[in-house]
């Protein structure tokens, strides 16, 4: 079953001055459970694309249906509710909000949430664990490596209980072994959750251990 | 909202620096207005007591038509019982009578117009003070005719001195000129220079003597205790002698009442030009954090943080840099105003200026304890104020410009 139908996903940039074509008029469908990879080269659209599923961009003409929900005609807030309840991010940069605590930003999404103390309490620790993160828990992001804030980040994609994870090149920033370790990471925890996946990657290593890889280039898939 | 609560207060100290820059500036915005006001307040509150204390008392009752024209025969008929009654009432009270003419006072190097009054020695003490104002020589105490004080200023410039003689003239109720010969034994001095040379005292017996009206009185002057009462005391006698023309310190003295009303719009003014310099300063504070905090903020609305989250955390920061620096700004003003209240400054290298105008040359700070919760008030509505745009700033932020990229 698809959980991401895209269809006749179309997007120009600067179109009254000097237009860019981000995507012309992409197709797309994402199962759940997948392991994908979105690769091109710069300027392909990958990330415009990747935006645009997430619900941080709009399309200038196509659908995007999630979870058989159209999101193309959300308002800010209630696109924004939507992301909190279904959509994990994994920043580039790992965006961890710095004034809090490893646990505290896993938390953060579920206090958004409205969800209980001891339920995040347990759930935040639970990821934290997953990641291996448990004896970090109470360091704040500047007191974590790169490699261990990306692991954080990814607990907090999933600590919301997301439909899927977007990851915007989980790995650029990263060397080569904490590449390894976060992959199988989240690789494991795609077999073991059903959790789907989806990146925009460069990095060969990543598309080496993906399952689909969907390349785009000049804004269209091909 | 205890999480956007722990991360405002968490963010506000991300940048330590700046923040305590801003809550220096506001600590010292509210200690400066404070301090100023309170100066502003201790000045024209000496002014005005130093006027009712010394020169129009809180109450003055006269004969309706000696505020048209001063003349002698303009007498009050029933002096007795008017004090008898004041004396009577429950509320703390001085009150004294007077005969008073307009005169020349004579020496043997000048002359000068004054009102020569009359007094009852010693209740003119406890209503109009004078006697504490004496510099030199001494107050009326003894039972002796044709004694006068005057003013140290006076004196000076008619060239007397203490037991030197002068001579007063003045139109007597028969409209004849009359004249007596007075020996100095006191010389006053208050805080208002200009006040002092417009009269002379002398016992109201020797006035009466030489005005040929036994019993007369002009005046009746009312020092009470308690400010608060006056409009109540004022009430309470003009209803008791509706013929007669009572007046308040505020009716008798015009500047007294401007200055005290001045005061009040003065501070409005202040404390309006404090909030926005406030304002702007907290503005530009905060929309330094937020912009430089875009990318941030992008991801938090990325991850579902709604617009109301983002703009009340924004809120909340402006508001707890207004909160902590409200204590430690008011304690700072109490500290000072209460220090200068009991030492004051003192302003004797202008005294001439300032005495010129009645204004005290030691000025004490005091500030009504209202006006700190007034200003706090102000300060956490400015901080409040000062929020709304760079919160709404924050809020308008859309997430992937903010963030550039996911």
């Amino acid at each position: 079953m698809e959980i991401i139908k895209a269809t006749g996903i179309h997007k120009t940039y600067n179109p009254d001055k000097i237009p860019v074509h981000a995507l012309r008029g992409v197709d797309l469908g994402i199962e759940k459970g997948e392991f994908t990879a979105i690769v091109g080269p710069s300027g392909s659209g990958k990330t415009t694309l990747l935006n645009i599923i997430g619900g941080l961009d709009t399309p200038d003409k196509g659908s995007i249906i999630i979870n058989n929900t159209d999101i193309s005609s959300f308002k800010d807030n209630e696109m924004i509710n939507f992301r909190r309840d279904n959509i994990g991010f994994v920043f580039q940069a790992y965006n961890l909000i710095p004034v809090l605590t490893a646990k505290e930003n896993v938390e953060f999404v579920m206090v958004l949430q409205n969800r209980n103390l001891k339920e995040r309490t347990e759930r935040a620790e639970e990821l934290l664990n997953a990641v291996d993160l448990g004896d970090k828990m109470d360091k704040r992001p500047s007191e974590l490596s790169g490699g261990q804030q990306q692991r954080v980040a990814v607990a907090r994609a999933l600590a919301s209980n997301p439909t899927f994870v977007l990851a915007d090149e989980p790995t650029a920033n990263l060397d080569s072994t904490t590449t390894a370790n976060l992959l199988d990471m989240m690789l494991e925890l795609n077999q073991k959750e059903k959790m789907t996946f989806v990146f925009s990657t460069h990095d060969q290593r990543v598309i080496d251990r993906a399952r689909r890889v969907i390349t785009l280039v000049d804004g269209k898939i091909v | 909202m205890k999480m956007i609560l722990s991360i405002a207060w968490r963010n506000i100290w991300r940048n330590k620096t700046r923040s305590w820059v801003v809550i220096g500036s506001i600590l010292v915005g509210i200690w400066s207005i404070l301090f100023m006001l309170s100066f502003s307040y201790g000045l024209i509150t000496t002014y005005v007591d130093n006027t009712i204390r010394y020169q129009s008392s809180h109450i003055q009752i006269h004969n309706p038509d000696w505020k048209e024209d001063q003349e002698v025969e303009f007498t009050l008929e029933n002096t007795e019982s008017v004090l008898q009654y004041i004396n009577n009432q429950s509320y703390q009270s001085s009150a004294t009578q007077r005969t008073l003419v307009n005169g020349m006072v004579r020496s043997s190097r000048g002359a000068r117009g004054a009102m020569i009054k009359g007094i009852h020695s010693e209740k003119e003490g406890q209503v109009s003070h004078i006697d504490q104002k004496i510099v030199e020589g001494k107050y009326f105490t003894e039972n002796k005719k044709n004694e006068i004080i005057i003013a140290q200023k006076l004196a000076e410039r008619l060239k007397l001195k203490i037991r030197k003689k002068l001579v007063l003239q003045f139109q007597n109720a028969q409209g004849d000129i009359v004249a007596g010969s007075f020996r100095i034994i006191g010389l006053f001095s208050t805080a208002n220079t200009l006040y002092d040379e417009s009269f002379v005292m002398i016992k109201q017996t020797d006035l009466n003597r030489l005005l040929v009206l036994p019993n007369a009185s002009h005046e009746i002057a009312v020092f009470l205790d308690d400010s608060k009462e006056l409009a109540q005391v004022k009430s309470d006698i003009q209803n008791q002698f509706p013929h007669l023309l009572i007046e308040d310190y505020k009716e008798i003295s015009p500047d007294a009442n401007l200055y005290e009303s001045q005061m009040e719009v003065s501070h409005r003014i202040f404390i309006t030009i404090f909030m926005l310099a406030l304002i702007f300063g907290i503005i530009n504070t905060m929309l330094m954090a937020v912009l430089e905090r875009n990318k941030e903020l992008g991801m938090l609305m990325a991850l579902g943080m709604n617009k109301t989250r983002v703009f009340f955390m924004i809120v909340f920061e402006t508001l707890m840099l207004g909160i902590i620096a409200l204590p430690f700004g008011l304690i700072l003003s109490w500290l000072s105003i209460t220090y200068f209240g009991k030492h004051g400054v003192d302003l004797s290298a202008f005294s001439d200026g300032m005495e010129q105008f009645g204004m005290s040359t030691l000025i004490k700070s005091y500030i009504p304890t209202e006006l700190y919760f007034s200003l706090s008030t102000a300060t956490v509505f400015t901080a409040l104020l000062a929020s709304i745009y760079p919160a709404i700033k924050a809020i308008n932020l859309k997430p992937i410009e903010a963030m550039r990229k996911i």
